[in-house]
């Protein structure tokens, strides 16, 4: 049924996949995950029925049995991939929303401080002119959150 | 210690890109920004930064991607690390805090882009815990663990090393 596959891609918009149906939706804590994602872990989840629909993610074989998929040209990472399985980055989804994780991985691996995240502080409020003022100037380059005909835009970044 | 003797190491998961900071990091966040989310494949981006002139690539070169005219993200065009954000007018860069070999010193003290925080965020620790990959298959983490391709924690002479 057209209309509810999922969608996504790396931020440029070179590479787009298509996924018809996710299976489970989880974060992994381990040291691999971490590097590969830059980040305290990565959220992934299994996609079914996965075509891409606009170029081909590039590939690091993290070790004999993983791969994982990136964009070659602004490097998202897009991929988890063993031969029983390929588990796609949540946030390269147009709609990440549809796939909250329901489990964690490698727990033991988890940073000490990844926990107490979501109740850190905002932004320090002497902060906020200068974040408004830096949004008003932006001129944005990255791939919408929904395929698209032609990219980059024909008329160029910020018409 | 003087801010000179600073080294703070880190580098993409294949090792062929790798930097030194020569400064002691500041504002340690995160972002959830749209724009974060989408570099980084996930919910949020880990950052922390240092004056530009007090970060050296030690290996390799960043790769790129003008991620809107005010700023830009370098990763490794070999293996798709994030890395890098900068804003290039400012005289600043920021790393991912887990591209970092020791993320576990750069707890992030404070949450930016919150208009991007995914609605379930908040819920994240109380999922359960799998057991680990070790438990759970240890003849395949055994496989992974004796031939990861990852870079270690730590600067080589060399790399890749000789196969093994």
């Amino acid at each position: 049924m057209t209309g509810t596959a999922f969608t996504g891609g790396c931020q440029c918009g070179a590479v787009r996949f298509r996924a018809e149906r996710l299976g489970r939706a989880s974060v992994c804590h381990c040291r691999m995950c971490q590097k590969a994602f830059g980040a305290f872990y990565a959220p992934l989840v299994s996609a079914f029925g996965l075509t891409w629909t606009r170029g081909e993610p590039a590939h690091f074989a993290s070790s004999n049995l993983v791969r994982r998929g990136f964009c070659a040209a602004c490097g998202t990472p897009l991929t988890y991939e063993r031969d029983d399985v390929t588990e796609i980055a949540i946030g390269a989804l147009d709609d990440p929303t549809r796939a909250a994780p329901v489990i964690e991985v490698n727990p033991a691996d988890k940073l000490p401080f990844v926990d107490g995240i979501p109740l850190l502080p905002m932004q320090p409020p002497e902060e906020a002119p200068a974040a408004a003022d830096f949004k008003a100037r932006v001129v944005n380059h990255q791939h919408p959150d929904h395929d698209t005909q032609a990219w980059p835009p024909a008329a160029g970044f910020g018409s | 210690m003087s801010e000179t003797e600073v080294r703070i190491t880190g580098g993409c998961q294949c090792g062929a890109v790798r930097y030194a900071l020569h400064a002691a990091l500041s504002n340690p966040h995160i972002c959830h920004c749209r724009m974060c989310q989408k570099a980084f494949g996930s919910f949020f981006a880990p950052l922390a930064g240092v004056p530009i002139d007090r970060f050296e690539v030690t290996r390799g070169t960043l790769a790129v991607f003008r991620s809107s005219d005010p700023t830009e993200r370098g990763f490794c065009r070999d293996c798709g690390t994030p890395l890098t954000f900068r804003h290039v007018e400012a005289p600043r860069i920021s790393v991912s805090i887990g591209s970092l070999d020791e993320p576990e010193k750069v707890p992030p003290t404070h949450q930016y882009g919150i208009e991007g925080r995914l609605a379930w965020f908040g819920t994240l620790p109380t999922l359960p815990g799998e057991t680990s990959t070790e438990e759970d298959v240890p003849e395949a983490a055994a496989r992974i663990a004796a031939t990861n391709h990852q870079h270690p924690d730590h600067d080589t002479e060399a790399w890749p090393e000789a196969r093994r």
